[in-house]
């Protein structure tokens, strides 16, 4: 394809948004409207997701270490850090651990018997709160391991909570994605068929189908990220509105969703110009093969 | 030129429109089709340009088996046919010259060479002073005028016309058939299905008449044939 014909494309997409001004328009508040729902609620799935997430974070695994000094633990301190998946480690103060553990157990004889009888404790913080289990599995085997304490059953059911938003979020917006994607394509099938003359002609004068098809792509992708920076401008207004009514309601705090607004806006884009093309690229395949 | 071989057209609604036609057509021809409404005469123009392919038989223009064309194919037959319709079919949001430049730009012709063809083609069918008219300003024989210039922007060597004067009235029609008579004199092969009885008498050109989709004569300086062909087909039926 030379330079000419991708002015000609250029040109003709431009040409046809302006003269289909009133389709071009219902088209793009129709892309607005689906992206604005879908961004909604993907916004709102990624909060839940996020702030499941920030709760399980939360959860370490606490590890118990036999040694009278810190140099005896190095090693195995050393093996802990290296398994894949742990984030940090910190040793805990054993003096302040021994003053709680007189405190809790008064009937204990402590007298003479030395605060490094008891084992060092350790907090593992772990990346990805579903593989607490096999990283906990793994520190048992280090040499010099006395206990390791997961909390599992919290991690687990907290973990299910987290599969289940997932699952739902992630058919929400591929419910959401199709039927974006169908009402956009109508949309362009209206504008497509206020054209078929014009088509028509194209055909019997013999342009291309890629001649004919170009112009009506390139203007699908230009509605559908005109219709995506719509979208944007009311999820980026509209979510710090419900943000800010959110934090003095909702006794959790902040929520936020975790996506910039330069992400948003990019993804939005992005999202409208592939639907704008698929949509018009569809469509057009119904409309030449009539 | 253009030859049909025992071609049958049957429509999926199960309609015979062509009922095995052999004809041909030679470079430089003037043929008339002519015959009463649902004949077969659009259905046969149809064929040459691929909107629809044969049920059996074989269509050939230059050669080239039309009815097997592949698809992306097509395009490259219809550069070299010019078409026409009854209504004219011009683009009502564009001017006379946006129409016959839009034809141009389609298949990628160079701006350069487009204002040279369209300006020399307007000039062709008398249409200059129009240039930039809008469809809806111009009378019938203007719009058809500016149609059959648009037929002829992308140098077809065959001209199809389909019904050109049955939105026109007899004066206009004379004239549109002589300018493609003189569209024939410069070497188009020029083909016209028509039912203007008048027009076909007055041309004097050879005669391809057309009943139930069969070739019932086939004549050189022919005459429409004066008995009313659509009551024959009332009362024969």
């Amino acid at each position: 394809m030379g330079l000419r014909s991708i002015e000609y494309v250029i040109q003709e997409a431009f040409t046809g948004i302006r003269r289909n001004g009133l389709m071009a328009f219902a088209s793009v508040s129709t892309i607005a409207l689906s992206l604005g729902v879908l961004g909604t609620f993907a916004l709102l799935a990624l909060a839940a997701n996020r702030f499941v997430l920030s709760r399980v974070n939360q959860f370490e695994i606490a590890v118990f270490i036999e040694g009278k000094t810190l140099a005896d633990i190095k090693p195995a301190l050393e093996r802990i850090r290296s398994i894949p998946g742990v984030e940090s480690l910190s040793v805990r103060d054993r003096m302040k651990e021994w003053e709680a553990f007189k405190r809790d157990r008064p009937d204990f004889e402590s007298a003479g018997v030395p605060f490094d009888v008891l084992p060092f404790a350790v907090d593992v913080k772990v990346s990805d709160p579903s593989r607490i289990a096999p990283i906990a599995a793994e520190i048992r085997t280090i040499k010099g391991v006395d206990r390791v304490n997961e909390s599992r059953e919290l991690v687990d059911r907290v973990l299910a909570v987290l599969q289940v938003v997932r699952v739902l979020s992630i058919l929400g917006v591929g419910v959401l994605l199709i039927t974006t994607a169908f009402i956009i394509s109508n949309a362009i099938r209206l504008t497509l068929y206020a054209r078929r003359l014009e088509i028509k002609i194209m055909q019997l004068v013999g342009a291309t189908n890629q001649f004919i098809r170009l112009p009506l792509v390139l203007e699908g992708i230009v509605l559908g990220s005109v219709g995506a920076v719509v979208a944007w401008l009311f999820l980026a207004l509209g979510g710090r509105y419900v943000s800010a009514v959110a934090e003095k309601i909702v006794f959790i705090g902040r929520i936020s969703s975790g996506v910039d607004r330069a992400e948003l806006a990019l993804g939005l884009v992005i999202l409208g110009a592939l639907i704008g093309a698929v949509g018009s690229l569809v469509s057009i395949r119904r409309f030449l093969h009539d | 030129m253009i030859r049909f071989e025992n071609v049958s057209v049957q429509y999926p609604n199960g309609v015979r429109a062509l009922n095995d036609i052999s004809i041909r057509v030679r470079k430089g021809d003037f043929v008339f089709i002519v015959g009463p409404t649902g004949s077969g005469k659009s259905t046969l123009l149809k064929l040459i340009y691929r909107e629809i392919v044969p049920t059996s038989g074989t269509v050939l223009v230059d050669g080239e088996d039309v009815g097997t064309l592949k698809p992306s194919q097509v395009p490259y037959l219809r550069r070299k046919l010019g078409i026409v319709f009854q209504d004219f079919k011009l683009l009502p949001q564009k001017n006379v010259w946006e129409n016959l430049a839009f034809a141009m730009r389609a298949i990628g012709k160079h701006p350069r060479e487009i204002r040279r063809r369209v300006s020399e083609v307007l000039n062709l069918v008398g249409l200059s002073h129009r240039c930039d008219a809008f469809p809806h300003q111009m009378s019938g024989g203007e719009q058809q005028r500016a149609a059959i210039a648009r037929a002829l922007v992308n140098y077809p060597t065959v001209l199809l016309a389909d019904e050109p004067t049955g939105n026109l009235d007899p004066e206009t029609s004379w004239d549109i058939m002589q300018l493609l008579e003189q569209i024939n004199t410069h070497g188009t092969t020029v083909l016209v299905a028509t039912h203007d009885s008048q027009i076909v008498d007055r041309m004097k050109k050879r005669v391809i008449q057309l009943e139930s989709g069969r070739v019932v004569r086939d004549q050189e300086e022919g005459v429409y044939q004066h008995t009313n062909l659509t009551e024959d087909l009332c009362c024969g039926a």
